[in-house]
């Protein structure tokens, strides 16, 4: 009755498609099943919230712009808000929370090559001291 | 045994001829490699604003003394809501709706026709108040700036409207929502150039 139980088991893993676990695990292969779209994206309302939460940290900025304070403070701040505002827009809108790792990388190295460059010709040239 | 095949390079089948061995489709990543290199593009046009911002002929203005911050903080806004309605766009043609892929595509196109009408009248006032393109090496730095990226927000329009004429044609099936995907990509790093933009360029004080 067993031996049976588990022939038919095995009958029916056969019928199934190739999907195995160890090929569901192997890189990209969800994408080349369901397509670049096969990570789950944010639902509209979720869109909506990030672009609530956007148009919020922009009126902050403006306030930040008006308010008087150093002006070392106020840049540190500005600059903060600048890039939660990026991120959220690179995260949420442009999926890299959600997409491929190598994507995030590709993006990160290019940020980072170009702050590195510049900002190392700002300091030579003084102007950002 | 499974970490072996999980690390094994995925070959791709007949079909997936746009996916590389990484999984990923070839446009997709050939586009974030474009997005990359536009970091050091824009990195240099805005580092040497940062350079040339304070400098210019004695009783000359600056682009600083003409800025209306209230107005480009609408203009910025304006920007950002696009890339909501440019999610909003690919989010229907993953459901499959086509009217409102091309109802959001076209808010988005609007919204960027808003922006760059904006820049357009901001440079117009900025000349009547005699800070023009060669007025000073300030003036230049910043025109250079803002106009190499208002082109790049007349691309994406164009861009976004090409995609409702494809998919009016009945070209743009689901399926091919990737091409959506792509053109949304584009827009939002337009968008987050203009976040720093904004930041770098119109907020922080700039003292001469």
């Amino acid at each position: 009755m067993a031996d049976e139980e588990q022939e038919a088991t095995g009958a029916v893993a056969t019928e199934e498609p190739p999907s195995t676990p160890e090929l569901e695990a192997a890189p990209g292969h969800d994408q080349l099943l369901h397509g670049a779209a096969g990570h789950a994206h944010p639902s509209p309302a979720k869109y909506v919230g990030i672009a609530i939460l956007l148009a919020i940290i922009t009126s902050l900025e403006v306030a930040v712009y008006y308010i008087n304070m150093p002006d070392g403070l106020m840049v540190a701040f500005l600059l903060v808000l600048a890039v939660l505002k990026f991120s959220l827009v690179a995260a949420f809108f442009m999926h890299l929370k959600f997409d491929s790792p190598m994507l995030r990388r590709v993006f990160v190295a290019g940020i980072l090559l170009a702050a590195v460059v510049y900002t190392v010709a700002l300091l030579t040239l003084r102007v950002l001291v | 045994m499974q970490t072996a095949i999980s690390a094994a390079p995925h070959t791709p089948a007949p079909g997936d001829h746009d996916y590389t061995v990484t999984g990923i489709d070839s446009r997709k990543l050939g586009m974030w490699a474009f997005l990359a290199s536009e970091c050091l593009f824009f990195g240099a046009l805005i580092s040497s604003h940062l350079l040339y911002r304070a400098r210019a002929p004695q009783g000359v203005k600056l682009p600083h003394d003409v800025y209306d911050i209230p107005y480009t903080s609408v203009s910025s806004f304006v920007l950002l809501m696009s890339s909501l309605t440019m999610v909003l766009a690919l989010a229907a043609i993953q459901r499959g709706d086509h009217r409102r892929l091309r109802l959001w595509l076209l808010a988005t196109a609007f919204l960027g026709t808003v922006f760059i009408g904006g820049q357009v009248y901001e440079f117009t006032t900025f000349t009547h108040h005699g800070v023009n393109l060669s007025s000073s090496v300030a003036a230049s730095s910043f025109f250079l700036l803002t106009g190499f990226h208002g082109v790049h927000v007349t691309v994406g329009i164009l861009w976004l409207l090409s995609l409702v004429g494809i998919s009016l044609r009945g070209q743009l099936p689901a399926e091919k929502h990737l091409q959506v995907e792509i053109a949304g990509l584009y827009w939002h790093f337009v968008d987050v150039v203009w976040i720093l933009i904004f930041t770098v360029v119109y907020l922080v004080p700039n003292h001469h």
